[in-house]
């Protein structure tokens, strides 16, 4: 078997005020695997993907396409992983959209048509082509999104993970993400409630509560066991609920 | 919530709009010096400036009323300092308030100084209003990394420019979730205490998200310095306005020392 492109051992971590947030996390995602995190709110989730950038300092070992994450590498590990935060508002802190998706590619030292190129590249794969000159400010939230993304995907990272990608979104535009994140050749590592987008978009998913993972499976078996997502603060997909209902 | 943006009209189509933006910006700050280095008490040096923001407000074709409300919103902060002037400045009392053996004297000399002062503001302000009506705020901000300003301020500015509006929509958000409990009535002691605690809160959410648009930009490798790209150019029309107004500044104050000393 390959090595795994995110590995997480024993990772735990303690909040400055004293409460624990990890507590001891395993498991590991293979390259080109589409995995979800969920958990209720409080589960560590948000946490974990902080400490896997290095931006909290947890205990444990975490490596990312190969770097072993300490001080001295998290450059390296956040070149891999792109992380696309659940506020768009944060990720677009640049006065225009082309600026914003060319700020990682700039940073990464890349020439200046490469970098117009990954810019075009990013902004067309999420539905945006041609959006260069607009504010942030300006756009849809489901814009801002899909921005957002197009900030990551521009630094090709070799992972990317989202948190909560559908929270606030109408329909529409989250249908839309449900097509678009298929398509995007990464690892996948989408954190969230949407249960049922997770469903159509991971095969695998991983279960946290209070700071362990209490189940790892194929979706289609994890999402579809009532007991355990109800001892968990999680309900039934609802594509699924309404299959039993059938039944 | 959608607010008004500074450079509203900026996305117009006409000959100034289509000037470089460094070129308007120097041209910006060579009105303001023409303006401000006009000897005291003299208006007539004043007055090749204001045909010349005119003209320029003409071309741009920008509603006067717009030009006005942002004079307005600007015109308190040296309003407070102008209206002390003529009760302040020595000179030939044109009004006099006895209140016991207190006397307050309005002077000439503290008119026309007052006078003096808030035409020079309202140049310096009409100019400054203008470059905002036909550039955009992103133009300007990048014209000033050419001009050689130094990064730390561009970069302020642009974090003011992109975040003021997403702070003033949570502002007006948490102002909102107060009105719809208290109706916007209520003991003012109360509501002197949830202002206290509104601004508190927007504090505090503005320390969590500078945190995470910090983490946003580590994410994406940022090391401390910013890169950016540079799309603007000077053009033949562009020196050719840039000097002009620069030489009809040098000119007014020139004339402006030569005759007055």
């Amino acid at each position: 078997m390959a090595e795994p492109v995110l590995e997480l051992q024993d990772v735990r971590y303690r909040y400055p005020t004293g409460a624990e947030a990890l507590r001891g996390v395993t498991f590991s995602v293979q390259a080109g695997e589409r995995v979800g995190l969920v958990g209720p709110n409080g589960a560590g989730k948000s946490t974990l993907l902080l400490a896997m950038a290095g931006f909290v300092s947890a205990q444990g070992k975490i490596r990312v396409a190969g770097h072993h994450l300490t001080r001295g590498t998290a450059r390296d590990v956040r070149r891999h992983l792109g992380l696309v935060f659940q506020d768009a508002d944060d990720q677009l802190f640049m006065p225009r959209v082309g600026d914003d998706v060319a700020f990682g590619p700039v940073t990464m030292g890349l020439a200046p048509e490469e970098v117009e190129c990954r810019v075009t590249e990013a902004l067309a794969a999420v539905g945006l082509a041609g959006c260069e000159a607009r504010e942030p400010y300006h756009l849809s939230v489901g814009e801002k999104r899909r921005a957002a993304l197009a900030t990551v995907l521009a630094m090709r990272p070799q992972i990317l993970a989202l948190d909560e990608p559908s929270a606030n979104l109408d329909p529409r535009g989250r249908r839309m993400l449900i097509e678009l994140l298929p398509g995007l050749s990464n690892t996948l590592l989408l954190i969230g409630h949407d249960l049922d987008m997770i469903l159509q978009v991971c095969g695998r998913t991983v279960v946290m509560d209070a700071g362990r993972v209490v189940a790892d499976g194929p979706s289609a078996q994890v999402l579809a066991d009532r007991a355990l997502l109800e001892a968990h603060g999680l309900e039934l997909p609802l594509s699924l609920a309404a299959g039993n209902c059938g039944a | 919530m959608h607010h008004r943006m500074l450079d509203h009209f900026a996305g117009g189509e006409t000959a100034v709009h289509r000037l470089d933006p460094a070129a308007k910006t120097v041209a910006l700050l060579a009105a303001v010096l023409a303006t401000v280095l006009v000897g005291r008490d003299r208006f007539l040096p004043l007055l090749p400036t204001a045909v010349a923001l005119a003209a320029y407000h003409a071309l741009a074709r920008a509603p006067v009323w717009y030009v006005a409300k942002r004079l307005l919103v600007v015109s308190p902060f040296a309003a407070a300092i102008i209206v002390l002037f003529p009760f302040l400045e020595p000179g030939r009392p044109v009004w006099t308030l006895a209140l016991g053996t207190w006397t307050i004297e309005v002077t000439a000399e503290g008119l026309l100084r007052a006078g003096h002062l808030a035409a020079k503001f309202l140049l310096c302000a009409w100019a400054t209003v203008l470059l905002l009506a036909t550039t955009r705020f992103q133009d300007v901000l990048q014209a000033l990394e050419r001009l050689r300003v130094p990064r730390v301020f561009v970069v302020q500015l642009a974090f003011l420019y992109r975040y003021l509006w997403v702070l003033l929509d949570e502002g007006m958000r948490l102002r909102m979730a107060r009105a719809a409990r208290d109706g916007g009535a209520g003991p003012w002691r109360v509501r002197f205490q949830s202002s206290v605690g509104v601004v508190g809160v927007l504090f505090l959410r503005t320390y969590d998200r500078a945190e995470r648009i910090y983490w946003a930009m580590t994410a994406r490798g940022f090391d401390g310095t910013l890169h950016g790209t540079t799309r603007q150019h000077m053009h033949r029309k562009d020196w050719v306005f840039v000097v002009a107004v620069c030489a009809a500044g040098v000119a007014v104050v020139v004339w402006d020392r030569a005759f007055y000393g």
